[in-house]
């Protein structure tokens, strides 16, 4: 047998996670072993619910997404808590701080990003290592700063959000659904920027803030105020200064990528990987989720695209042969999480009805009802859409988007699924319309075994069967003996 | 007047049946699973006795392709002299057998004994493979045993709410659903179903409500329910610390599917998921607090997949964060649908079990097996092959040359039919036993008339585990005979060692003992008290105290109140994994069962009134995508996929979804929609991708 090759990841967040969740079979069969290589202390967690977590509105445990024991007893070596200071292509070992150097025959960089720290006054930002920010100050990219909101929300602080991303906003919500004062602060005219239209902008504006999220748009921000203790207002150059108890930083992430920079790899705006998330030239080294630039393609900051590049990895590496063409687009569907408002959102809605005969944009808006729906089509298939207050229909659409499936024709069939009132069958029935589907007993003979004297259901149901199947249908024969005249 | 059961589903109404002169006149029986009620197919079930299309006697083939009738001499020699023939030439596993969920107890026993004694094969396995067998692999890796429903079916009148997963009871067991009454009533019954199915509508108006997910991700819709339950905190931590192991695992296993992203792959909106678990753990919370129960239950439509067993663990899995099984505050149950497919489950059938749900691998089980039938454990062949690659493989050079069928109808009802007819006409000789000349029977070399339920003795077991008696009212037609008598029969010719009783009383004794000690034990039941009405549900050991009271319950009416049959007396949490997929691009097709008819419906498309209603196959499709595929109502579609074609005349819905068609699988020939569904198996129950599989749409122009 073949001695089992050793895949070194660096790095153990979801994306890392969910390779070695691919692997496992692998690892099983003893074709490869795995060793994780981790800044972090913790086993891999969860990030989108970090928010939850620092709110209680999730327990840590519950981020956690691997099972140690499991990941041990297949022979995984974890390394927690391990700085990783160089790769040795050459001798192909990773170096660690203070510890034995790790050999590998393939190198996987899932290194994820951190949380990118805007050039502000008063905010020492140095892009590549992890700024030391002022008390009051801090992202929500990790179990700590969960911790550094909880203790803001716990003394009761207004808490000032920079950006208005996904994450800022689900941040502002969940802050809002624990009873603190969130102000969610951006540059743009509507939160969500390039995802929004003018009107969808202004309903989300409007969702938030009943959902008691204050929202400041077209803010130019240009430092912060800082008193003995720490962080007392944002500057700005619009609205003056803005004061806060805090602020909780959320204008995107950078790649971590100066560990592949320092052994020679190619970096953009991530790891330069083929379409293959292969970054060398030997076949080596891999890099792929948040720290990867794909074919090009800079990381977009979701999960999804991290785990379809998991998913897919992890089968080509347990059976190469087997391995299919991988295809990592549409996947950039944000959908805001949970707090009572739905909006889901993906691609380009930004073309208008009469800009390109190529492409077709379809809207609804009942902003009153807090209902919102633009779709921009090429041939049938969505290429963008926004969707405020209608779950079911976003549902659809998230799926028709992701598998580029044709729309109905009729745009409006979309709406109907919201409406639960849909039930073509309460038209007036006919006598050849069947009431029972039991016993396929129709109107007409039920009318007839009423007419006939019958004035109980047990009565039909013995003349003509209706009703004695399921008992579905005993309220309808019960209101065809209503209308039975009374006998004399 | 005779008191029996109806022939068809694992409900098993109650019915009578009365000689009024020259007519045979059934009506229904105030019996607990039904309460007198009877759908189409069971108040039309004598039109099946009285069928002229009735075999009469055996029938064999000839040179140019037709039947001709011939003895039963004839034919019982033909069966021994080829049985004996392959055997010698290529090995006593050249010889197979297939069974059937349909048969009673005492034939489902005795066609395991006749294959491993008399053939002295290896290769049996039966039709209950594409039924229960994910749900099966479920309960026992969870629980440590399989019985449907491990609580009466009556509990259910009293539930608070109840979450019911791919089953369609409304159109495939209507009398079930007045045990469905109180929980409509109480707001509470939740129904996941890919179609606005006739289960779905009754959760309608206040009724409870409905989740409509895209096809093949229940997986992932179970795991974001549980997802929330544990995220939220709303798992029962006092009764998972005392009767579970494996919360860490499945914690971790859960904690990617928050109800976004499971609404991403599910098309169920995240706010749905949050409301049914919130709702699910509120319910059951008050269930423990002198409440109403809460129950999970499971059918064939999220249990016939190829992760089929993964999805059953989950939703038991859910069941357990709940906090529900084994306690009296609700639980887990599968909704057996054959209508012996729990005791066909039990006795032998599957190539890998003896009577009582032993082990055939397991050799203190063959050693107690082989004493009550006399012989050598020696000699009782080892595991065999499942359903699946069992029939593909026939006539291959690792396959039967011979085959065996009872009571079922693999054409129809097999994945990808297409293959499963090119496998039989690659046997040496198919013998095939059957009341009709079924589109199975219609290719062996030799078809055996068989018996009815009205005119048979013997006993089913229903979808609760409970124990009935099968009456004889009519006498048989022509030469018709039981498949104890062939099997007595062939056991000499075949100088099998063991006793082979054509008697059903003598049968059921020597089950007895052959199930006594085992998991699904009947050594305390006897006809005579099932006969004086007695509910008894097994397991049922020899010396239990029975009483005929209809108010009493015999036996373990409710499994699991002290301990779960694990060693360790604690149910087990198993972690599952949804893998990442790439979305499915086409249509996908579901497949399923209509009101009128029953399996590969070779009875029901021959009773006039049934077939009158459905006479032919129809592609259920949304009017939107049935516009975009230019398919008007009432036209005929190409329905197809690289396994085969299916053709079917379109009828509009909305109660489909726009990603999604919907077939029923009872017909046969171009009709049958088995020809399009995949036969890549579960890795743990080896059941089949029934109810997903991708397809194109062509209407055939000219064709209205």
């Amino acid at each position: 047998m073949k001695h089992p090759e050793h895949i070194v990841i660096i790095g153990f967040g979801p994306v890392a996670a969910s390779l070695i969740e691919g692997l496992m079979p692998a690892v099983t069969a003893g074709a490869c072993r795995i060793t994780v290589i981790s800044a972090e202390e913790h086993l891999a967690y969860n990030r989108v619910l970090l928010a939850e977590l620092a709110i209680g509105a999730a327990a840590f445990d519950h981020l956690l997404m691997v099972d140690e024991q499991r990941l041990r007893a297949a022979g995984i070596q974890l390394h927690l808590g391990a700085q990783a200071t160089g790769v040795d292509r050459a001798r192909r070992q990773v170096l660690i701080r203070g510890a034995e150097s790790v050999p590998y025959d393939r190198l996987i960089f899932a290194t994820g990003a951190r949380a990118m720290i805007p050039s502000l006054n008063g905010l020492n930002f140095d892009p590549h290592a992890d700024t030391a920010l002022p008390e009051g100050v801090f992202a929500l990219r990790t179990i700590a700063d969960a911790e550094k909101l909880a203790r803001c929300l716990a003394q009761g602080r207004r808490i000032l959000i920079l950006g208005g991303g996904i994450l800022g906003i689900e941040a502002a919500l969940a802050i809002a659904a624990a009873g603190g004062q969130p102000t969610l602060i951006h540059h743009g005219p509507a939160p969500l920027g390039r995802v929004v239209d003018s009107d969808g902008g202004k309903l989300l504006t409007r969702c938030l803030e009943e959902a008691g999220v204050q929202v400041i748009s077209g803010v130019k921000a240009t430092g912060i105020a800082k008193d003995d203790v720490g962080f007392t207002a944002l500057v700005t150059t619009t609205h003056g200064q803005i004061p806060g108890g805090a602020l909780l930083i959320s204008t995107g992430v950078r790649a971590r990528t100066e560990l592949a920079e320092g052994c020679g790899l190619a970096v953009g705006r991530g790891i330069k990987t083929n379409e293959f998330l292969c970054a060398d030239t030997e076949q080596r080294i891999y890099a792929l989720g948040d720290c990867a630039e794909v074919a090009g393609q800079p990381p977009v900051g979701l999960l999804a695209p991290g785990w379809a590049q998991a998913s897919w990895l992890a089968q080509h590496l347990s059976s190469p042969e087997q391995s299919s063409t991988p295809d990592f687009s549409a996947s950039d569907v944000l959908m805001l999480k949970g707090q009572g408002i739905e909006v889901a959102a993906a691609g380009d809605i930004s073309a208008g009805f009469w800009d390109d005969p190529q492409l077709q944009a379809t809207v609804f808006a009942d902003p009153t009802a807090g209902r919102y729906l633009k779709v921009v089509t090429r041939a049938q298939v969505v290429i963008g859409f926004l969707c405020i207050g209608l779950p079911q229909t976003s549902a659809e659409l998230i799926l028709a988007y992701e598998r580029g499936t044709a729309l109905p024709q009729d745009r409006s069939t979309l709406l109907r699924l919201d409406d639960p009132a849909v039930d073509p069958s309460s038209a007036l029935p006919s006598d050849d319309d069947q009431l029972c589907r039991c016993s396929g007993a129709t109107y007409g003979q039920v009318a007839h075994a009423v007419s006939e004297g019958c004035t109980t259901v047990a009565q039909v149901g013995d003349a003509c069967r209706a009703g004695t199947g399921c008992g579905g249908c005993k309220s309808k024969i019960e209101e065809l003996l209503a209308k039975a005249p009374a006998l004399t | 007047m005779t008191a029996t059961h109806c022939p068809y589903c694992a409900l098993q109404c109650g019915i009578t049946l009365e000689n009024s002169g020259s007519q045979l006149v059934l009506s229904g029986r105030d019996f607990e699973t039904n309460g007198g009620a009877l759908c189409r197919k069971g108040f039309s079930a004598t039109k099946l006795l009285e069928h002229p299309g009735r075999l009469h006697t055996p029938l064999l083939r000839q040179s140019d392709g037709s039947f001709a009738p011939i003895t039963w001499d004839r034919a019982l020699d033909l069966i021994a002299e080829k049985a004996l023939s392959i055997r010698s030439e290529s090995g006593a596993d050249a010889v197979a057998m297939f069974g059937s969920g349909s048969l009673t107890n005492e034939k489902a026993y005795q066609l395991g004994k006749f294959a491993r004694l008399a053939l002295g094969t290896s290769r049996i396995d039966y039709n209950g493979r594409f039924c229960m067998s994910s749900a099966a692999a479920g309960t026992n890796k969870a629980f440590g045993l399989d019985r449907g429903m491990p609580f009466p079916l009556a509990d259910l009148d009293d539930a608070a709410m109840i979450l019911m997963l791919g089953s369609n009871v409304a159109d495939t067991m209507p009398p079930f659903v007045r045990h469905l009454d109180t929980v409509r009533e109480r707001g509470g019954l939740i129904v996941v179903d890919p179609r606005r199915s006739a289960t779905a509508k009754l959760s309608a108006e206040g009724a409870g409500w409905h989740l409509q997910p895209t096809p093949a991700t229940d997986l992932q819709l179970l795991l974001g329910l549980a997802h929330v339950v544990l995220a939220e905190s709303l798992a029962d931590s006092d009764y998972l610390a005392a009767r579970t192991t494996g919360l860490d695992a499945l914690r971790a296993s859960v904690a990617a599917w928050w109800p976004e992203r499971t609404a991403v792959i599910t098309g169920v909106p995240a706010e749905e998921i949050r409301r049914t678990a919130r709702a699910l753990a509120q319910a059951a919370l008050e269930a423990k607090n002198g409440g109403h129960p809460v129950y999970i239950l499971t059918g064939r439509g999220i249990e016939q997949h190829a992760n089929g067993t993964d999805t059953v663990s989950a939703a038991i899995n859910l069941a357990l964060l709940l906090g529900l099984p084994g306690t009296l505050a609700g639980g887990y149950g599968t909704i057996t649908g054959q209508g012996n497919g729990q005791g066909g489950r039990e006795h032998g059938q599957k190539c890998d079990q003896l009577p009582g749900y032993r082990k055939i691998a397991d050799p203190e089980h063959r050693a107690h097996v082989a004493k009550v039938w006399g012989v050598d454990p020696e000699i009782i062949p080892g595991p065999g092959i499942p359903a699946v690659q069992l029939l593909n493989s026939l006539g291959t050079a690792t396959g039967a040359r011979m085959l065996m069928i009872h009571g079922a109808n693999p054409v129809v009802s097999a994945p990808d039919a297409n293959q499963i007819f090119a496998a039989l006409r690659r046997l040496d000789f198919l013998v095939v036993a059957d009341f009709f000349l079924s589109e199975t029977a219609a290719e062996a070399h030799l078809v055996l008339p068989v018996l009815q339920w009205a005119e048979e003795e013997g006993t089913m077991t229903n979808l609760e585990g409970r124990i009935l008696r099968r009456r004889a009212a009519v006498a048989p037609p022509g030469q018709a005979k039981s498949e104890l008598w062939i099997f007595s029969e062939l056991a000499r010719r075949l100088q099998a060692p063991g006793t082979f009783s054509p008697d059903a009383a003598e049968v059921f004794a020597e089950l007895k003992l052959a199930s006594a000690g085992g998991i699904s034990d009947y050594s305390g039941v006897n006809w005579e008290q099932l006969d004086q009405g007695a509910k008894i549900y097994w397991p049922c050991p020899e010396g239990s105290t029975i009483s005929t009271d209809p108010a009493a319950r015999n036996g373990t009416p409710r499994l699991f109140l002290d301990r779960f049959a694990h060693q360790d007396g604690k149910a087990q949490l198993i972690a599952v994994y949804a893998p990442v997929t790439s979305p499915a691009k086409k249509i996908s097709l579901v497949t399923g069962r209509l009101l009128e008819h029953y399996q590969s419906g070779t009875q029901t498309r021959r009773v006039d009134e049934l077939a009158a209603t459905s006479p032919d196959v129809r592609l259920e499709i949304h009017p939107s995508t049935a516009l975009a595929h230019q398919i008007s109502d009432g036209q005929l579609v190409e329905v197809s996929n690289q396994r085969g074609t299916t053709i079917a005349r379109a009828k509009l819905s909305t109660d489909m979804r726009l990603d999604t068609v919907f077939l029923p699988f009872h017909f046969p020939r171009t009709s049958t929609a088995n020809l399009l569904t995949d036969p890549s198996v579960d890795p743990f129950s080896a059941m089949p991708e029934f109810k997903h599989a991708q397809v194109s749409l062509n209407p055939i122009k000219g064709e209205n």
